[in-house]
């Protein structure tokens, strides 16, 4: 056993069996096993092991380069956009190892969708901006598109402030409405995953707040993966939280027991704000 | 260039002293330097304008726009010039445009540094500072001799060489200012790659490829060398592009190098269209450009 295994494999261990506890009695949408993660040569991820319960959310927490934002790309195999970027172990969801060649990745994405830190709203109308990922699954007809994309709008709270002007142009909507944009654009195509990138650190308090009570609802029907900075945001809207620190998941518990007992203490530090 | 402070009493009010003014002769030199080569460019920007019009507007008449070239003295005008320019122009672009986007895009997006793009990357380079002669003559090589005789077609292939290279740049260059971020979104949507391309990315830079696309014909539209061997020129009135044809830098070029007042009337006055007409495409490129930054 090496020196890398020797830390991880206790939280590893720990993980595998807190995972399917932690949020009581749901069954698990996505579960990482064993997976590490190389950008060329360097190790980015050891072996994680790590369970993501069914319509919850599951906060990812850690310092800066410790591997959160990592891990999320490998669940729509993000990573595969560029060459020298791998990984290795299994990843499970709906019984098929998603890190296996051969996948259709753009179906994939479509039940994996992801929301990134820095909106990215498309250069085209609001309308369209919804109407875009609707059109690359599904065929249909221009009514019902239109009820979609109302819907989604309304998911996100954003259609009495658009419904007006749902032609103009989606870039001059302000970075908050964008965020929400883009995540109604993800919910229109229907995945059963929402990765969510650190999505408000590029927005306002209000609308971050905002979008913490959207998570609340969103939970209802999709199982969401959140990658976030803010202690705050991960102990008011996950339901498990994991820690990772230098590429390794140290810890994963539900956001209680993390907040307030949590068995490692290098979590214990990093929540309590002594270093990251 | 930083000096330790040793005292900071006695050394700081004495050193920003002499610092300071040497900064501010050397600001008010180099602003008065900047001002100088601007006030010359304008100037003579400014006189070319001027003169172009002094002399090109008296002979701003009807005719110009309804007759075809004629004998000197016969009462001629430069429409067959016109409508051949804006012929051949239009045709380059048509061949022009779409090969140089597809390239500008299998540079940004496709081959990135490979050695094919680097290569393709380098060629179009090489074109884009190609002497236009040369470009004239390799079209003459490869297009009017095998047929025989000089045609409009061929001039317009000549032309599409010269604005191709301009279009592959700016399309590659454009699609690299559009984010990573934009990409990678309509990737995680389930989009194919050539989808976020044609979709996501060309749209999100169609305001810098559009402006691209105009500087070519702004180009191309002046362009005499590459024609001179092989659309030729033609005094006739003729849409024929398979026959020599007439255009307005090579009708300048034969006007204003004769011995006749009224061809070097028309000269001037054909100079003033052409020049017109390019201030226009650019005026419109940078309006354009405005109203898509806002």
């Amino acid at each position: 056993m090496n020196e890398n295994t020797m830390q991880a494999m206790p939280s590893a261990d720990v993980a595998a069996e807190a995972s399917a506890s932690a949020v009581s009695g749901r069954p698990i949408a996505i579960q990482v096993n064993n997976l590490d993660f190389y950008y060329g040569k360097t190790h980015a991820l050891h072996n994680i092991t790590l369970g993501f319960p069914e319509r919850s959310v599951t906060g990812m927490i850690g310092p800066s380069g410790c591997g959160k934002s990592t891990l999320l790309r490998v669940l729509n195999r993000m990573y595969d956009l560029y060459p020298g970027q791998r990984a290795t172990g299994e990843v499970l969801f709906s019984g098929q190892n998603i890190l296996g060649s051969g996948l259709d990745l753009n179906a994939l994405r479509s039940r994996v969708g992801m929301v990134f830190q820095k909106p990215t709203p498309f250069p085209m109308s609001i309308y369209d901006n919804i109407a875009f990922g609707i059109r690359l699954h599904e065929r249909v007809s221009r009514s019902e598109m239109d009820g979609r994309v109302e819907d989604a709008l309304r998911r996100v709270a954003l259609w009495p402030e658009v419904k007006d002007r749902l032609q103009a142009s989606a870039t001059a909507l302000s970075g908050g409405q964008q965020q929400r944009l883009c995540i109604a654009r993800t919910i229109a195509v229907r995945p059963e995953v929402i990765l969510l990138d650190e999505p408000t650190s590029a927005l306002d308090p209000v609308s971050t707040a905002r979008i913490e009570e959207l998570l609340d609802e969103l939970k209802t029907e999709f199982t969401i993966a959140i990658v976030t900075h803010n202690m705050q945001q991960a102990a008011r809207c996950a339901d498990q939280v994991a820690f990772f620190y230098l590429g390794e998941l140290v810890e994963v518990d539900s956001t209680a027991r993390m907040f307030t007992a949590p068995r490692e203490s290098r979590t214990q530090d990093y929540i309590t704000g002594r270093f990251g | 260039m930083t000096r330790p402070i040793v005292s900071q009493t006695a050394d700081r009010p004495q050193r920003s002293g002499v610092l300071a003014l040497r900064r501010k002769m050397i600001d008010k030199l180099a602003t008065g330097m900047s001002w100088l080569a601007m006030l010359i460019v304008v100037f003579v920007l400014g006189s070319i304008l001027w003169t172009l019009l002094k002399n090109g507007l008296p002979g701003l008449t009807l005719a110009l726009f309804t007759h075809s070239m004629g004998a000197p003295g016969a009462g001629g005008g430069l429409a067959n010039a016109i409508v051949g320019s804006l012929l051949q122009t239009g045709l380059s672009i048509l061949l022009g445009a779409p090969a140089g986007l597809l390239t500008g895009i299998f540079l940004a997006e496709y081959g990135a540094n490979t050695k094919l793009a680097r290569t393709v990357r380098f060629v179009s380079d090489m074109l884009l500072s190609a002497p236009s002669i040369l470009i004239g003559l390799f079209i003459y090589m490869v297009l009017v001799e095998p047929f025989g005789h000089f045609s409009g077609f061929s001039g317009a292939a000549a032309l599409s060489l010269m604005a191709m290279p301009i279009i592959v740049r700016t399309t590659e260059d454009m699609l690299r200012l559009v984010p990573v971020s934009m990409r990678e979104a309509g990737i995680a949507l389930g989009a194919a790659k050539w989808r976020v391309i044609l979709f996501i990315c060309v749209r999100a830079a169609r305001g810098g490829i559009m402006t691209g696309v105009l500087l070519a014909i702004a180009r191309v539209a002046g362009e005499t060398a590459p024609l001179l061997f092989t659309s030729l020129g033609n005094s006739e009135w003729s849409l024929d592009m398979r026959r020599p044809m007439a255009s307005l830098p090579v009708a300048i070029y034969q006007y204003a190098g004769s011995a006749y007042q009224d061809w070097m009337q028309q000269a001037w006055t054909g100079a003033l269209l052409v020049t017109v007409g390019v201030l226009i495409i650019n005026i419109v490129v940078r309006v354009g450009i405005r109203g898509g930054r806002t």
